[in-house]
This record gives structure tokens, sequence and C-alpha cells, in this order.
């Protein structure tokens, strides 16, 4: 009988396995997610605010070169887990965190994390594009600036591959000296986004970054989403079902400060495992 | 019907609010043009008065005694803007630092949080403390610096002292004035004149006692070995090496103390000597016995000077000379500019900090997050994107600020007297200088009526000034956010 339980469960996997693959590059992945191929490694984590946790022992693998979506209604976590994947929460006076968050296989929550160093290994791209009022050459060109001694000519490659990675460079290459502020909001989105590329990191942390952005521009940085995966490991929050489904390959759920479900992009979507889920993926609350 | 809310009955008149709303705005309209009609009045009577005595001679020329007519304002204007550019250059960076320490290094830490919470309650207070309460505390900390130093003296070399170079002048029998250089000498005997620290012969450390023979004998009773009488001559010795001065308190107890080189008043010119004149000719001067004729030649004439005499005094003479150089500072300060202008910095250290904090906390968050995500380092993120944004409005404050500073009086009469005009030039930061708020004071309250007229021109210029000031605050204010949207 029991055997007979496990073989079912294992062929409804593979047949899930055969459903969720949207392209060739992602046959590889069978949850859970191999050891080697592991970006960001979250086991036992709690994270506090004062006395308040937002965060319940989690435990979550975010595979390498993939795009990771967290869904889940406001308030349950979900962008707080993503601010402690670069430490950004440190600037929060009172938000602590306990358990293990490895990156590139150090756990990253320990005292002696250099957290100037994980920041560029891990990049950020925040809800409201945020240039600084500079000119669109030295946006990108900042954080090159901050971590690395380049010649000019070197900074200006860099700066080019960057924008050019964003799918931006077209856009802008007649005008790198102008204020990145007359740019538009999708446009200035991009170039955030080319500027956290631009200091060479493996892992790319989004946090809604579609969310005040027209169709259009939204339609554009997904397709951005899309591309970069083949380079960068990617973390993305977002509130639009749609986007999750879109563009990434994984996706977690969290409700309440827990990861109600955790799995393939068309499992979570398409066969939830918790009737939680598929509430939510469906509209019912949220 | 009895859960139901019950609507209230009674309405306002609508034509008595709008009555209300009406005579309110012209209360608020009368009021604000009594402002401006006080202002008009002021600057009527300004004109009316000072108008006619603004001149290119009263700009340029400097205060002389009872001749308005005479006198200017060009010392007082270099005064006052050298002073508000001292002033203005030791605030803003400890402003803008104070200020960045307390809005983006707020610490963690929980004596440091108590440390940020006293500096931060301390600015918000000092805002508020009256100007002369500085002048006192600038009398205090810079002029006499808490009495750490010997003071200075008129007419006697500072303890603590660089940047002066003393000479001696003489005047030849052709009445040209030569001078040459000064050495520092350490006579054999001085007289004791003033309490000092002094060690006994077994090494112990005291502070001296002074007193004059008419002060009773119990004042100093039960320290006799720490105390001698005014006038108590001290001979000159050599201990481990060091020069010192010896004597013995009234006790009879032998002390020393060390002695300090310094420069006699007067040189008597007894042979011949390298002299320099005016023109930077350097020659050796001659010598004359009175016995000698005198020469006729004049420029021979012009290089003599008489030596011998009988009485050892009427020898010609050199008096003392001292030249500063730019970077001329001594401690204390004593009344001086470089005093004047720290005594300002505290006064506009609080404004300063509060409008650079104001300007820092109105860069928006969103730039911090993203320096911060791009692994900048606390520094890197105010430096290139918290400063850059602050920038205009910390000029902004920091310029209305030395507007204050300009206008100050009270604490500058402290810190430097009502000085009106000297003689000598501004030649370093230990040098006083008139100043055009302590020029107005002085005279204003002048007997002569004409200097009433001529205040109300220096406030006619020192209102330009304020004006100018003002416009470039606007100005740069203006510019910056053209520039950064």
């Amino acid at each position: 009988m029991s055997n007979l339980a496990s073989s079912t469960r294992m062929n409804q996997s593979r047949s899930i396995l055969s459903n969720t693959i949207p392209q060739a590059s992602t046959a590889t992945l069978t949850p859970p997610v191999e050891n080697e191929s592991i970006a960001i490694d979250i086991t036992g984590f709690n994270a506090f605010y004062g006395s308040f946790q937002a965060l319940h022992d989690l435990n979550l693998k975010i595979p390498n070169q993939k795009v990771t979506a967290f869904i889940g209604p406001s308030g349950c976590g979900k962008s707080t887990l993503l601010k402690w994947c670069n430490r950004m929460n440190d600037i929060v006076p009172i938000a602590r965190a306990t358990g293990s968050l490895t990156v590139g296989g150090r756990n990253i929550l320990t005292r002696s994390t250099d957290v100037v160093d994980l920041r560029r290994q891990v990049g950020m791209v925040f809800q409201k594009a945020n240039p600084f009022p500079k000119s669109i050459f030295d946006n990108v060109a900042y954080g090159v600036r901050l971590h690395y001694k380049t010649s000019r000519s070197e900074l200006s490659d860099l700066v080019e591959w960057s924008l050019k990675k964003a799918a931006l460079w077209d856009e802008v290459k007649d005008r790198l000296k102008r204020s990145a502020l007359g740019l538009s909001g999708g446009q200035q989105q991009r170039l955030c986004i080319a500027r956290a590329i631009a200091t060479g990191p493996e892992i790319l942390l989004m946090d809604e970054p579609c969310s005040a952005l027209d169709p259009a521009s939204t339609a554009r940085i997904e397709d951005l989403i899309f591309e970069l995966r083949e380079q960068f490991t990617i973390v993305i929050v977002t509130h639009n079902m749609q986007q999750a489904a879109r563009c990434s390959d994984r996706t977690a759920f969290f409700f309440d400060g827990k990861i109600v479900e955790e799995g393939a992009t068309e499992d979570v979507f398409t066969r939830p495992r918790k009737q939680q889920t598929e509430d939510y993926v469906t509209g019912k609350f949220g | 019907m009895k859960d139901s809310v019950a609507q209230p009955r009674k309405h306002r008149s609508v034509a008595r609010r709008k009555l209300f709303n009406n005579s309110f705005s012209v209360i608020c309209l009368l009021v604000s043009s009594l402002a401006i009609v006080v202002l008009a009045t002021l600057l009527v009577a300004i004109f009316s008065t000072g108008g006619n005595w603004l001149s290119f001679e009263m700009l340029s020329g400097s205060h002389r005694e009872n001749n308005p007519e005479g006198s200017g304002i060009g010392q007082a204007i270099l005064g006052s803007l050298v002073i508000c550019s001292i002033c203005g250059l030791v605030a803003l960076p400890i402003g803008v630092g104070t200020a960045i320490f307390l809005e983006e290094f707020k610490p963690k830490g929980r004596l440091l949080r108590i440390f940020h919470g006293l500096v931060q309650l301390n600015i918000n207070n000092l805002a508020g403390v009256p100007s002369i309460v500085y002048g006192i505390l600038g009398l205090t900390a810079f002029v006499y610096m808490f009495g750490a130093f010997s003071p200075i003296r008129v007419n006697d070399q500072p303890d603590h002292e660089i940047g002066a170079t003393y000479f001696y002048q003489t005047k030849t029998l052709g009445g040209q004035y030569v001078r040459f250089p000064a050495v520092p000498l350490i006579q054999p005997v001085i007289k004791i004149k003033q309490g000092r620290n002094a060690s006994k012969i077994n090494g112990d450390k005291f502070k001296l006692n002074v007193v004059s023979a008419s002060t009773e004998k119990s004042k100093y009773a039960n320290q006799v070995n720490e105390t001698v009488l005014l006038g108590t001559e001290a001979k000159l010795s050599s201990r481990n090496g060091n020069q010192v001065y010896e004597a013995k308190t009234i006790g009879g107890e032998p002390f020393n103390f060390p002695a300090e080189a310094t420069y006699s008043q007067f040189a008597k010119i007894i042979e011949p000597i390298t002299v320099s004149n005016s023109d930077g000719d350097t020659f050796s001067l001659n010598v004359l016995s009175k016995s000698e004729p005198i020469p006729t030649d004049p420029t021979i004439l012009a290089q003599s000077v008489f030596a011998d005499s009988p009485d050892p005094n009427k020898r010609s003479s050199a008096s003392i000379f001292r030249e500063n150089s730019l970077f001329h500072l001594h401690l204390p300060f004593s009344k001086s500019v470089l005093s004047a202008a720290l005594t300002l910095a505290l006064v506009i250290l609080p404004i300063v900090i509060i409008a650079s904090q104001e300007a820092i906390r109105g860069v928006p968050q969103t730039l911090r997050e993203a320096a911060f995500g791009m692994g900048a380092t606390r520094w890197q993120v105010v430096r290139s994107a918290v400063l850059p944004s602050a920038t205009p409005g910390i000029m902004t404050g920091a310029i209305l600020a030395m507007s204050r500073a300009i206008g100050e009086a009270a604490p500058l009469l402290a810190v430097m007297g009502g000085v009106l005009g000297t003689t000598n030039h501004l030649s370093s930061l230990m040098d006083k200088t008139p100043v055009l708020p302590v020029t107005i004071f002085k005279w204003a309250g002048d007997e002569n009526q004409g200097f009433e007229h001529l205040a109300a021109a220096a406030i006619i210029v020192l209102l330009a000034f304020l004006l100018l000031m003002n416009s470039l605050a606007i100005f740069i204010r203006y510019r910056y956010e053209k520039k950064l949207s």
C-alpha cells in the first residue's frame, strides 16, 4: 500500500515536471534543488522588527541562475526576506534576524560579514526607481567607482555593457552626460538595473520592480528579467501574479511570515498543494 | 428611530461665516502691512539721515576723533569681511560635520545614543542663547583661554608665540629710521611680579603666590613656603642643563622656575652694528662719540648715531618693534580678530547645524537605499548621495547664518572691545580691527551729531551686505535646484 502510494507520487512529480518546463534550459531543474546549484540557502530563519516577529522559521533554497519569485499578500514578510539577502535591513535600527542565510557558502548573518562586499555580490533593484541626481553615465558608474579602480576607457566600456544588458543603450547612448532624472519611469528602472549589474553581482534582488510602472514598461522589464537570468540569479518580489507566472522559474508563496508553498512556478500556479496557495493564486484573497 | 444618528438641527449662518472669513483676511492684511510700514519707515529714516553721507571717501576712510566729515568705514568693512569669512570657514565644517553625525551616523550603542541625544538637545537649546552670552564664553575660552597661559601684557612678548619677528629701531642723526634684528635675552636678575608654576629643590611642583608688602600677614601665614613678596629678585642659574631663575620664599624655602627668553624694551647702541633702512639697504651704523665733530655729508649723517656719553643711559638707544607675519599667533588669543571670529562661529554654529540637519533630512531615503544597495559604506553614502543633494540647503543655511554673524555687535564688544579705528593695518589674526556693527553702535552714541549721520550711512552699507548675502543664498538654492532636476 505504502509502496503504491509512493510510486504514485513519483509519477505525479514526473508528470508535473514535464508540464512545468517552459524551455529547454530549465530541463535540469528538479525539485528539491540540487546542492551545487544553490545560490541562497535559508534555514531556520527568523526575522524581527523590535519585538515583532516578521518571519518564522523559514527554510528555502534559491537556485542558481534561475528566477525565483516571492509572492504573497502585503505584510507577509517577502520584502523583509529579500532585504535580508543583502543585509539592507541593517539600516533599519530595530531589525534583527536569527538562523542561517547562506550566500555563496557563507552565512551572511554573522557579525563578521562584510556587508559592503556582500552588496557588491548581491545587487538590489528597488520598488521605486531611485537614480541619483547625476548623469546617466555617473549613475551606472557609481557602484563601479565604489568598488574598483578603473581606467576611463574600462569604465565607459563597462557602462556601455551594462546599459546594453539592461536594454537601455539605444535609448540613452546620445545623452549619457544628461541627468538621469530626465528619463521616463520605465527607463529609470532599467537604469537602476544597469547600475546594479555594472558591479558584476552574482545575485540580483528585485523588490516589486514594476509596481510603479505602466504595462508597456512592465513588459520591457519582464523581458529583461527573462534575458538576465542566463547570467544572474534573480529573486523578485511581486504582487502581480501574472508577472510571477510569466517570468519566474520557481515561486515561493508567503503568508503571515511563513512560506506556505514553494516549488516550480508552474506547479504553484496550476497544481498548488495547499488550499491557501490555490485561494491566493486564483484571487480568492490577497 | 432611536438608533439612528440625530442630525444637528441648528445650522450655522452662512452669512456670518462669510463675514468672519472676510474680516479675518482684512485683519491679516492690516497686520502684514504694518510690518511693511515699519520697514519702510526705517529705510526712509536711515536714507534721509545717512544717504547724503555716502561717498567714496566715507567707504574707504577710517575713524577720526571728532571729525565725522573725515571719518569712514573702510577698516570696518574689511574687518567685518575678514571676521565673517574666518567665522564661516570655522563654523561650516564643524556644523556640517555635526549635522552629518546627528543625522547619518546615529549610533546603536546605548551610551553613544545618550551622547547623541545630549548633543541634539544641546544644539536645540543653544540656538536660542543670546549672543552676549557667547561673548562672555568667547572671553573666557579664547581671549583668556581659562587662564591656562600667562596673560598677554601690553608691550611685552607673549610666552607662546609664533610668526612674529622682533627688531630694534632707531633714528639716525640724519633723521632716517634704521632697524636691526633683536635677539632674545635672558636677564641675569628679574623681579617676580606674578604668580607662576614653580618647583622646589626636591622637584615638588607648586603654584607660587605673590603678595604685596602691605598684604596682611595672616593671609599667607599658613603658606609661607609657597609665597613671595612682590618684586622679590630671582637670579639666573643653571639646573640640570636648563636655565632657571632661583629665589627664596618668605619662609626661606629655595625654589626655581624656568627662565623664558624675552626682549628688552631698549637696546643701547655702543658699537657699530649692521642695520637696514626702510629701503632694505644694509650698512654698518656709524657710531660717533660726542667729542667727534658731526659729519656734514648728509649720506654719512643718515648712517650715524651718537654712542659715547659719560652717562650710559644717555647713549643712543633703539626701542623694540614687532613685525607680524600673516600667521602670527600667540596663546591665549587675547582680544583679537581670531577670538572674535571664533566667538561668532560659536554664535552661528547651532544655526548652521540645524539648517544642515534640515537639508540632510530632506534628502529622499530612496537615495540612501540606492547607495547602500550598491555596497557603499556609510561615509560613501554621505559623500556621494546625501551631501550633493543637501548642499543647496546647507549653503543657504550657512549664508543666512553668516549674514547674522556680520550684524552681531554684542559678542564682538566683549571679545575685541569697542575698537573704532587703528593706526596699523590689519596684518594678522592677532590684531584688533573695527567692524561695521560695533562702529555703528559707537557712532550712534557719539555726542558729535555728525557721527549719527555717519552711523546711518554705515547702516545702509551693512544692509546692502545683508541683502547681497541673502540674494546669494536664494541664487544658490535656485541654481542647484535647476541643476538637480
